[in-house]
């Protein structure tokens, strides 16, 4: 069965671009230009991904709107956030409001549909039984591969596509120092210095949400990041 | 230049003011003007008066003949010495042959020598001075003679003219001559004898002639006086000189032959007539003349050191509660101490000794007795005073037998002007002082709030221009007011603009990003389709890859673009922490030694105190890391030596960063705004870096400053020299 992908984007000449390179990769692809044509459409069947644009036409932030709309459908439906705006305050509101994944233009159509792969695969995993050969535990760290999710202390620790593949980036070889532009490649963005500063820095208040000492990602100053295992902080703490 | 400018005067705003205000001082000058203006119309005034006073008195004497036919008035002309005036005495005088109880004796004597002598038959040694008074009902006479032998009359001589005698004829009121001889045996009471022209009557004593013979060393003196009742117009004394015992006399000097009727002096004394009707004018507060045509006064009446005219009005004594008070005080010994420098108090004690009471002179006398009336400013004689003169004819018989002159000083005037001063200066000194002190007070408050606007315009806008602050417009609904509104405006206009600017690139990347998605996605598209046909042309697909590669290239001077508004953005939701900044600096450099592996870092830490090892911020130690990347970075591309020498010190809860290189210097200009947006040097960078792996836009140390502001910290450039090179100076404050 094939899988219906939605575009939200008012330019027209990005909206074909994405969905030509996404039917060719044979995924059903359904174009809207504004909101109320996406909306009208959505109420009549969800499609399985819906990539959006926060600006859309003359709605400032149609694109949120959108988002909360169909996270009020849906709590599974993967949305991906695709647009021109990177800042910070932008990407933190598009994440709590319940995307999945928040993109920059600037992301090559190879990651993006790396992106979109693994959010089906996923979603697919989610519905098999868990399978222990993807699982890798390191500590409380419980990564897996298949289903992308991380429990930290037996605890579900909801991170998107790109977070998740920061930490897993990280979490593969505790101790060694990843710098910045290792991240982006492992996690296949491409963003500035301080875009990973805050994806990390978001990432370890999602930890800590389940645990308030979580210390695990330690920032080498000038180098990167590094995984401590929970093992030796254990051991530092006592 | 800057030294003309620095000497350049200011003249601020309220000096301005106050020069504006001084022309306050042209009221004190238009009122002192007025004063004086008033007292040129009363000095006209106590003119007219003067010669009213003068006319009226003069009314009362003409055409009574009888006034001055017994004083000598008609004679054409009069001769000194021979003719002569008797000054009216004020006190009575002692008989003692001292002068010192008659006044002004020097001034009022006739000295007679050889041109007076009446006959010589030795060279003479006879000379004497003679003063003669009037005193109630008696003349007084005078003599001081110089003799070299006085020869007494023998003790039982008969003769009374061998020896030195004084010999003295006047008419009677018949006209009859008189004569007598005073020829003493002794000093003390005189001897006065009658004689008559046969030599052969025995002299009879006259004893109605009394007076006093005084040897003095130089010869003797003779004071006599002689009863008015019965003596006429006409006058003569001689002194008759023996220098041995017994023997006629040698010489004789005196002020006419005594025994001839016909060559005898004059003698005017002071007319009782004419005095009582003066003495009904003295009550006009002047001083009163009447002279005869030979200039010689008949009476008169007042003095002129009380002639202060009739706008002398008594100083009202102050009431005993007002001296008291304050204000009365203040004005006694402060204000009038002070006006008193720049006014002259009238002086009622000078001295005027311009008139001779025997001959009277001044241009206005001369004119009076040529039948005109005048008047004439003077001064007194030791200038202390302004007497006013006023003299009018006296006509008898169409001919000017004599002149009343009045005179009065102006010191009634001069006081009324001085009063009328005193409250002018008074009124004048409060005016201005008020005036001077509103006007200070205007000017204060004016200058203090241009001030005040100036500081805030200041305030607003940092050394590099940028808009720091927003001015708080005034309400005040005045130019000032409008000034500011207008300023505030200004700023905040600046402010939006400067805003727009700075957000600019992020804009502008904003705006770009969706155009360069549209080729990216398009040109990937291409590649993709390219990859799927798999045709064995391949000639198209160098030049997708070029474009590829632009684009990318596009997209991370976009992404740079960005960076600074984001990184603001993202300072305003940091939250900060305390951190050691030795830790990150340390980790820091080892992480710049493996990224810049061809680069020699070496770090100095300078902190000496070994107890303490840490080195606590309260901040972001990501962000310090990202300051110290670009300053590192920046550093490293101009570095010549490939040396980077990072030192850290403290000073006053600052941790001071300094880190250097050696390669060119920053031009001089440049060093303010280098932390600026979109300012970068590399174009003149001679190791011609033309083909740089990463696009500069200069943003990279605007991030620097953007991170420092944010811990309240500083950062700047200067040039250091031997080695030639530039230091960048991070200061930061540690927690405390």
């Amino acid at each position: 069965m094939t899988k219906r992908i939605a575009i939200v984007e008012d330019e027209a000449a990005i909206r074909e671009n994405y969905a030509d390179v996404l039917r060719s990769q044979g995924y059903q692809v359904q174009t809207y230009a504004n909101r109320s044509t996406a909306t009208q459409a959505f109420n009549l069947r969800l499609p399985n991904l819906v990539i959006l644009d926060i600006g859309l036409d003359e709605e400032y932030d149609g694109g949120f709107v959108l988002c909360q709309q169909l996270r009020a459908k849906s709590a599974t439906l993967p949305i991906i956030f695709l647009t021109a705006r990177d800042n910070d305050f932008d990407t933190v509101s598009g994440l709590r409001i319940g995307a999945d994944d928040y993109l920059t233009k600037d992301i090559s159509l190879p990651h993006l549909t790396a992106r979109i792969s693994a959010l089906f695969r996923r979603q697919e995993a989610l519905k098999q039984p868990i399978n222990d050969e993807h699982i890798t535990r390191s500590g409380a760290l419980t990564v897996d591969s298949q289903r992308m999710c991380i429990t930290w202390q037996n605890k579900s620790v909801d991170l998107t596509i790109t977070e998740f593949w920061l930490v897993h980036a990280l979490a593969k070889h505790p101790g060694h120092v990843k710098n910045r532009t290792q991240l982006m490649s492992d996690s296949k963005i491409y963003v500035d210095d301080s875009t990973i500063t805050s994806h990390i820095k978001r990432i370890r208040k999602k930890f800590m949400q389940n645990d308030a000492n979580f210390d695990c990602i330690e920032t080498v100053y000038g180098m990167g990041y590094r995984w401590l295992s929970d093992n030796s902080t254990r051991d530092d703490e006592d | 230049m800057v030294i003309g400018r620095s000497l350049k005067l200011r003249f601020g705003l309220r000096a301005k003011l106050l020069l504006l205000s001084s022309f306050l001082f042209i009221i004190p000058w238009f009122g002192y003007q007025y004063v004086w203006e008033m007292e040129k119309y009363l000095r006209f005034g106590q003119e007219q008066t003067l010669v009213g006073t003068a006319r009226a008195l003069a009314t009362a004497l003409h055409e009574r003949e009888n006034l001055f036919n017994n004083q000598a008035s008609f004679l054409p002309n009069v001769e000194q010495g021979k003719d002569l005036y008797g000054y009216k005495l004020t006190q009575a005088v002692q008989l003692d042959g001292l002068h010192n109880d008659w006044p002004e004796f020097n001034q009022r004597t006739h000295f007679y020598h050889h041109q007076q002598q009446l006959f010589a038959k030795e060279p003479l040694s006879l000379n004497f001075k003679a003063s003669v008074g009037k005193y109630d009902n008696y003349l007084y006479l005078f003599f001081q003679v110089v003799d070299n032998h006085l020869i007494f009359r023998g003790k039982n001589t008969r003769s009374i003219t061998n020896n030195d005698h004084l010999a003295l004829s006047f008419s009677d009121n018949n006209n009859k001559l008189n004569r007598f001889i005073i020829s003493n045996k002794k000093t003390g009471w005189i001897s006065a004898f009658n004689v008559t022209d046969d030599d052969t009557n025995i002299p009879e004593p006259a004893p109605h002639i009394q007076g006093h013979w005084l040897l003095t060393p130089q010869g003797y003196n003779v004071e006599l006086r002689v009863p008015l009742d019965n003596l006429g117009d006409n006058i003569a004394f001689a002194f008759f000189d023996v220098d041995k015992k017994g023997s006629e006399a040698v010489s004789a000097i005196g002020s006419a032959d005594p025994s001839n009727a016909e060559s005898l002096g004059t003698i005017v004394v002071p007319s009782p007539e004419i005095e009582r009707i003066v003495k009904g004018m003295r009550y006009t507060n002047s001083s009163i003349w009447v002279v005869d045509q030979h200039h010689r006064v008949l009476a008169s009446a007042g003095s002129l050191k009380s002639a202060s005219g009739v706008w002398h009005a008594k100083e009202k004594q102050p009431k005993e509660n007002e001296i008291r008070s304050l204000w009365y005080q203040f004005k006694q010994h402060i204000l009038f101490p002070l006006y008193y420098k720049i006014l002259t108090k009238p002086s009622t004690d000078f001295i005027d000794q311009l008139y001779d009471e025997q001959h009277l002179r001044g241009s206005h006398i001369v004119n009076a007795l040529t039948g005109e009336a005048t008047s004439q400013w003077r001064l007194t004689t030791d200038k202390k005073a302004l007497v006013l003169s006023a003299a009018y004819p006296i006509f008898i018989n169409n001919q000017v037998q004599g002149a009343v002159i009045v005179e009065e000083t102006t010191n009634g005037i001069r006081t009324l002007r001085n009063r009328a001063l005193e409250k002018l200066f008074t009124v004048i000194l409060a005016i201005m002082s008020l005036g001077a002190l509103a006007f200070l007070l205007f000017a204060s408050r004016i200058s203090s709030r241009i001030r005040h606007l100036s500081n805030q315009a200041e305030l607003a806008i940092d050394k590099q221009g940028r808009i720091i602050g927003q001015m708080r417009a005034s309400n005040s609904n005045d130019e000032i007011g409008d000034l500011s509104r207008s300023f505030a405006t200004a700023v905040n206009r600046l402010s939006e603009y400067n805003h727009y600017l700075e957000s600019m690139s992020s804009r502008l990347s904003h705006e770009l990003r969706t155009p360069i998605a549209v080729v990216k996605t398009s040109l990937e598209n291409l590649s993709l389709q390219e990859e799927q046909r798999a045709q064995v042309d391949k000639s198209n697909s160098p030049y997708i890859e070029r474009a590829q590669t632009g684009i990318n290239t596009l997209n991370l001077i976009l992404t740079n673009m960005s960076e600074a508004t984001r990184l603001e953005q993202m300072l305003t939701t940091t939250e900060k922490i305390d951190f050691d900044l030795l830790q990150v600096v340390n980790g820091c450099i080892s992480g710049y030694q493996q990224v810049y592996p061809s680069i020699k870092f070496s770090f100095n830490n300078r902190i000496c105190d070994s107890k303490r090892k840490k080195l606590l911020l309260y901040g972001s130690p990501e962000h310090i890391v990202q300051l110290l990347d670009k300053v590192i970075s920046n550093g490293v591309e101009f570095s010549q030596d490939n040396k980077i020498t990072v030192e850290l010190n403290t000073n006053n809860n600052n941790a001071e960063l300094f880190i250097s290189n050696n390669g060119i210097l920053l031009p001089e200009q440049l060093s303010e705004n280098l932390f600026d947006s979109m300012v970068s040097l590399r174009d003149k960078n001679p190791k011609g870096y033309s083909k740089q792996a990463v696009p500069h836009l200069g943003l990279g140390l605007y991030i620097s400053r953007l991170i420092c502001q944010f811990h309240h910290g500083k950062i700047s450039a200067y040039n250091h020299h031997d080695p030639e090179g530039v230091t960048v100076h991070i200061s930061l404050p540690t927690k405390v």
